[in-house]
């Protein structure tokens, strides 16, 4: 069988080589998964294989990649970046013009796309409107449409809730029964089971190829986590930290229509929902970069009127974008910034080196942080956060481009700082590895209404 | 009318009219395009700003041309500060009537200019929108960390130029993945229509213009 081909592959982005000597082999026609610590190069090799690299960053020291003369598209792990054009229309319109085809297959190949990633509704919608989620099933339709031959996914789900997961990795297997090679990369294996053919794990700059048995075992291990959470008792909504009423978030289209609810001060709350529901839209309106009509109060006091400086140093979030958050140029510049003015009394010098120990940061210190690989970006964010000491912290996506180790490091210390510190905090997301034991409640967003559930 | 066409028309009215001393011709260009913005429903709001920003830089070209020169001639120095109506209100029947797709579209397929130079343009409009909703979420980033970025603030610039250049890569990254090669040859899917009666209607408006310009005072 004819295959796709890395051989002795090294690569770098500056002196430390990102992938050394690596070989593979990916079977054409099958569904392959690529796994592997945050930082690991499972991003570098798909842009070298789609062609990117070193086009546009660091430099191919030895070794060739064959693609067998496959025609591939890559998806971007930020998908938001990855558009030209302002619509999903508009950009598969872009897309197939540059591919040379007429109006006739456009038409059929844009059917066929919007049914696959279920983006009918979406399509004349704006892009930068969109949720992360939202954003990741267009840019996928968008490979559909262009009806490659190798699919280059990287981590195509993060941001994609459980129900559009499950069926999106259906469809990709079934695309696989048509013939087509899908390479993925992914930190979460729920849904993969029965699914993928090849399993490859990256580890220490090598990657090996895993074998069957192995391969099912890694896939079901942490399959089904259940949760199961107690309603906020009274006494607990007696003095909350945010209170709704009547609030309504309309941004384009309704999301949030909520007449009475209370945010348990000094808890841990998760909140879920659907991709494009607005929970994203909630933590805007929170941290007054959305306007609300109706009241949302924080501490009594109107979130709208308070005074921004004062208002942002008791309430922060932590972005689902790392970057975001970042001010100054290197990790130690970032530190001392943090370290500066208000500051968590928990973090003492000693506690601090412990923490950028446990999250593997310690060598890392006087790196430029948009260097740091997007798992020790998130993770050297989030310390930051914590570093800053304020009492209510909004979390969207923690978890997202982290493998278990890393969510390990990072729950175990927001743990202990939420513990020491009793912060209010709200956590967005969709991957429970972790959370199920340490959120107290969880709040559901559905048909506009937040809801506190049990499970 | 064709986008390129209404380009092209635009162009040539500011160019000709900043040439040639006309009054009249400015103000018969001012009056027809106001009554095209309102005749195509603009917003009150959008107008106003406009017109108040237009205004602010007329003044200022009018007191330079009259109050401050060693010649003041009155009539000059309205004919100049005109100018500057007429380069804002053209440009509106511009932008009003053509979104940055049909734009694009047209400089390709009309003009025939590269497509590179069409989409270029086109990416970076569409990236504004992002720019600005970057230095709102840089500001307020910065409280979070307790610090105060004013609008002055070399950080606040710094991480906009960050956020543009790092979205300019990633932009030339993602029109490749999109199967977008420069210089090579694209299909049309949507074609943007060149009539004779664009023609005519172009033809009429220069012949009009130039009519006017040397005609009247």
């Amino acid at each position: 069988m004819e295959k796709i081909t890395v051989d002795h592959l090294t690569f770098a982005y500056t002196d430390q080589p990102q992938l050394a000597d690596i070989s593979l082999a990916f079977p054409i026609g099958q569904f392959s998964l690529l796994i592997g610590p945050t930082g690991c190069g499972k991003s570098t090799l798909l842009k070298i294989m789609a062609g990117l690299y070193p086009k546009y960053g660091g430099k191919v020291a030895l070794g060739t990649v064959d693609l067998a003369g496959l025609k591939q598209a890559m998806m971007f792990q930020d998908a938001g970046e990855q558009f030209t054009m302002a619509t999903p229309r508009e950009e598969i319109i872009f897309t197939l013009e540059n591919l040379g085809l007429d109006k006739n297959s456009y038409e059929k190949r844009l059917a066929k796309a919007a049914d696959f990633a279920q983006i009918q509704d979406l399509l004349d919608q704006k892009i930068v409107t969109m949720s992360g989620g939202e954003k990741q099933r267009v840019a996928l339709a968008v490979l559909i449409a262009m009806d490659v031959d190798l699919f280059l996914l990287d981590e195509p789900f993060a941001s994609v809730d459980p129900v559009a997961r499950t069926f999106l990795v259906d469809r990709l297997a079934k695309l696989r029964d048509q013939g087509k090679t899908i390479i993925l990369t992914d930190h979460l294996f729920n849904d993969y089971l029965g699914k993928v053919d090849q399993l490859y794990q990256f580890k220490n700059q090598q990657v090996t190829q895993v074998d069957s048995t192995t391969r099912d075992q890694i896939l079901s291990a942490l399959d089904d986590i259940q949760l199961a959470f107690p309603l906020p008792a009274e006494k607990n909504l007696h003095d909350p930290a945010f209170v709704l009423s009547d609030l309504t978030l309309n941004p384009g289209k309704l999301l949030l229509k909520q007449d009475q609810l209370a945010i348990p001060k000094g808890k841990v709350t998760l909140l879920t929902g659907q991709n494009g529901t607005g929970k994203t839209s909630l933590f805007k309106a929170m941290t007054k970069l959305m306007p609300y009509t109706g009241s949302l109060k924080w501490e009594r006091q109107e979130v709208a009127k308070a005074k921004e400086r004062q208002y942002f140093s008791h309430v922060a979030q932590i972005f689902q974008n790392a970057t975001d958050q970042f001010m100054a140029i290197t990790v130690k510049d970032e530190l001392a910034i943090s370290q500066k003015g208000q500051h968590n009394p928990y973090f003492t010098k000693d506690r601090l080196e412990a923490a950028l120990g446990q999250l593997d940061l310690t060598d890392h210190l006087d790196q430029v942080v948009y260097s740091l690989s997007g798992g020790q970006k998130k993770k050297l964010q989030i310390l930051l956060m914590l570093l800053s000491g304020h009492e209510v912290l909004l979390i969207d996506e923690p978890l997202s481009g982290l493998d278990h180790k890393s969510i390990d490091q990072v729950l175990a210390l927001l743990k202990e700082s939420q513990k020491a510190m009793g912060q209010t905090i709200i956590v967005i997301s969709h991957q429970f590895y972790g959370l199920n034991n340490w959120c107290d409640y969880h709040l559901r967003l559905a048909d506009q209404k937040l809801t506190y559930v049990t499970d | 009318m064709n986008p390129s066409l209404k380009f092209l028309l635009t162009l040539i009215i500011s160019l000709e009219l900043s040439f040639r001393v006309s009054l009249i011709t400015n103000l018969i260009v001012c009056a027809l395009a106001l009554i095209f913005l309102l005749y195509k429903k603009i917003k009150s709001k959008d107008l106003g700003a406009m017109l108040f920003a237009a205004g602010l830089a007329a003044f200022t070209v009018f007191t330079s041309g009259y109050w401050f020169s060693d010649h003041p001639n009155l009539w000059y120095a309205l004919d100049i500060a005109s100018r500057v109506f007429v380069y804002t209100l053209t440009t509106a029947c511009l932008t009003i009537t053509t979104t940055a797709e049909e734009m694009a579209r047209s400089l390709e397929q009309n003009l025939h200019l590269p497509s590179k130079f069409a989409y270029g343009t086109l990416a970076a409009l569409n990236i504004i929108p992002k720019m600005a909703a970057a230095v709102k979420q840089i500001r307020v980033a910065g409280m979070m960390r307790g610090v105060y970025l004013s609008f002055w603030s070399p950080t606040l610039y710094f991480k906009a130029i960050l956020v543009a250049l790092s979205s300019a890569d990633n932009l030339a990254q993602g029109m490749e993945s999109h199967g977008y090669v420069e210089g090579a040859p694209r299909s049309t899917i949507v074609e943007v229509p060149l009539t004779s009666k664009d023609w005519l209607y172009f033809l009429a408006g220069v012949v009009l213009v130039n009519l006017c310009a040397f005609l009247l005072p």
